[in-house]
């Protein structure tokens, strides 16, 4: 009995994602710490590109429903978050073809984000609507870059493989991206401005 | 981001990088969001079947669908070839299979009674398993707290309460006449009682002073009274030589499964992960002892089975916890093994609506729901139906079509639970069949 007192650790906390993915076939847990490690990174990509938690919350669920049918079909060919990155991109794309009227920015201060106060939310949800329509302005490929480089955390690497440029070609998207949005949107002035 | 990234970005972008970084940090999916997706993705990984190939979807059901064309016309051409052709008798119509609630019933099948204690009153089915009916209500009892059956199945065990002092009753299976096992136990309010495998002591834990644990012979005319250094917080189970108990408690220092041997009376941490007071239960062989752990360093509750002898482990399923200190957890409880040992079955959430209850095959097959705004399931002793509690009603499950499709057959409302004479609670609310 005192055998019990024995209590190993899952071993899939320590594995590396594509190992990790080849359990995930026949292993749902290891599906689960995948899940767990870049849940954060998918949510981000898409609050970053829509503006709404709640858009961003269905369109994380349909990127992870997808990749759990889909996880067969990872070859291991390049890292885990980039082939989920392209299942995101293409949930985005489907949203975005069928997108419905936006909740216009007034409304925000009446969507509290969850657990937070409403004065925080509302304040919370007009960053990040000021943030997505700064990114509207410039270009598709710069905005893309600075969305997988600070929003979902991706190397300049992983951001290259996602858009399939050199990683030159990612730094550069990076450097002109933040470039415009401090000479040609509002975002330069609300950072003075805190 | 990565630091190094930001270091090759040029210094007049820096202060957009680092709003943007900021930003980033803010821009949080809610614990509640990540949690239910979890448990969303694995319930889908837990029900669907391997993905195949595109050529393997079609062909094999092709396949066999032509093997089994070719089957039936086999068949159908060696009947007629030795049987001559019966015209039906006129008015004779053909005989329906028999429903599994008709079956039930009819006790062909999951034979009973079914106890059940709900709103501090213990309750036993009838014959047909169409009502609850209040054991002896001629007997005071006072508030019941719980019942247990004896090993044998003959005599359900019933703990009372009667002004703050508890006591043992048993009854026959009518559940017509109550007697006293022990009439006070003298340790206050009495919570629960749990026989060892032999049927020769039962083990009983009081509320108000539960650093004792007190043991009543079969006869119920002695009790020992085990004090200890540690606090009972959930119902004991005898070791299967009965040498023992193990049971959830905390001392000063830490919280989690012990175990007591009667002889000294030494509580022992044995795992400090679990942490309910009915999610530990020991196979009907005594060879392995089944438990829910809650590990927040990993964010997993894991439903384990360890094998006494070998001290070998596996994990039949997990749910997703939250990792932050202080949250709150899913309880899990009704922590129990179908007779042949080959299923585990428990419930598992917070609250009563969002409790689950959950089959988890000892062979590793895969944790499946069965059952949701539902509670205290208890597996028949034939190991055909699931009973549990939803809406303070008992319904039915048949496990032989769970086992091969569990959202296939709807399950049976066999009764309306009776009002009881205090506030039922689903955390006491307890259902077993007769073992």
């Amino acid at each position: 009995m005192t055998t019990l007192m024995t209590l190993p650790k899952t071993g899939y906390s320590s594995m590396d994602d594509a190992h990790l993915a080849q359990h995930a076939r026949t292993d749902p847990q290891a599906f689960a710490e995948l899940y767990r490690r870049h849940v954060r990174s998918i949510y981000r990509y898409h609050l970053a590109h829509t503006g709404d938690s709640k858009d961003a919350e269905d369109l994380t669920s349909q990127t992870f429903m997808a990749a759990l049918e889909g996880i067969r079909s990872f070859r291991g060919t390049g890292p885990y978050i980039t082939w989920l990155i392209g299942i995101a991109s293409r949930k985005r794309a489907l949203f975005f073809r069928g997108k419905k009227p936006q909740v216009p920015l007034d409304a925000a201060l009446h969507l509290p984000y969850q657990g937070l106060p409403t004065d925080k939310a509302a304040a919370r949800r007009i960053r990040v609507e000021q943030l997505v329509r700064a990114l509207s302005t410039i270009s598709q490929d710069r905005a893309e870059a600075i969305i997988l480089c600070f929003f979902s955390e991706l190397s300049t690497k992983e951001a290259a493989l996602v858009l399939r440029k050199s990683e030159t070609s990612i730094r550069m998207l990076l450097s002109r991206g933040l470039h415009d949005l401090r000479t040609r949107t509002s975002f330069a002035l609300e950072v003075e401005d805190e | 981001m990565n630091k190094d990234l930001l270091d090759q970005i040029p210094a007049e972008e820096q202060p957009v990088a680092s709003k943007l970084n900021s930003l980033a940090e803010e821009m949080q999916p809610s614990q509640a969001f990540q949690w239910d997706l979890e448990n969303q993705l694995m319930d889908k990984a837990t029900t669907s079947r391997p993905v195949q190939g595109w050529f393997k979807k079609i062909m094999i059901p092709l396949g066999w669908g032509i093997v089994a064309i070719g089957g039936v016309l086999l068949l159908n051409w060696t009947i007629r070839s030795f049987i001559p052709q019966i015209p039906p008798a006129a008015g004779v119509t053909p005989t329906q299979e028999v429903s599994f609630a008709e079956s039930v019933r009819a006790g062909d099948i999951c034979p009973g009674p079914l106890a059940v204690v709900h709103g501090f009153t213990v309750f036993l089915s009838n014959p047909e398993k169409t009502e609850f009916t209040a054991v002896d209500t001629g007997t005071p009892m006072g508030e019941m707290r719980s019942f247990t059956w004896s090993p044998d199945g003959k005599q359900l065990t019933i703990v009372g309460n009667t002004m703050g002092s508890g006591h043992v009753l048993v009854t026959d299976l009518a559940g017509g006449q109550v007697e006293y096992l022990l009439s006070n136990s003298g340790v206050g309010y009495l919570m629960d009682a749990v026989w060892s495998r032999d049927g020769k002591q039962l083990a009983m834990w009081s509320s108000q002073n539960n650093q004792v644990l007190s043991v009543l012979n079969a006869e119920g005319t002695d009790v020992v009274k085990k004090q200890l250094d540690v606090y009972i917080q959930g119902t004991p189970q005898f070791l299967p030589d009965g040498s023992g108990v193990i049971f959830y408690g905390a001392d000063s220092t830490s919280a989690g499964l012990f175990q007591m041997m009667l002889e000294d009376s030494e509580a022992i941490l044995i795992n400090p992960l679990v942490r309910d007071g009915s999610a530990y239960a020991f196979s009907p062989d005594a060879s392995s002892l089944a438990y829910m752990e809650y590990d927040q360093d990993t964010g997993e509750a894991r439903l384990t089975v360890e094998n006494l002898a070998t001290g070998g482990r596996s994990v039949l399923g997990m749910f997703p916890i939250p990792k932050t200190p202080g949250s709150s957890l899913p309880d899990t409880a009704n922590l129990s093994w179908s007779a042949d040992g080959k299923s585990l079955v428990f419930d598992f959430g917070r609250l009563a609506t969002d409790r689950a209850i959950y089959l988890a095959p000892t062979d590793g097959t895969g944790m499946i729901k069965v059952a949701e705004a539902a509670y205290a399931p208890s597996i028949s002793a034939d190991g055909k139906c699931l009973a549990y509690i939803s809406d303070r009603q008992v319904f039915l499950m048949d496990l032989s079509a769970i086992a091969s499709d569990p959202t296939a057959q709807p399950p049976v409302l066999l009764a309306d639970l009776p009002t009881g004479s205090g506030i039922p609670n689903v955390k006491q609310d307890k259902l077993q069949w007769k073992p």
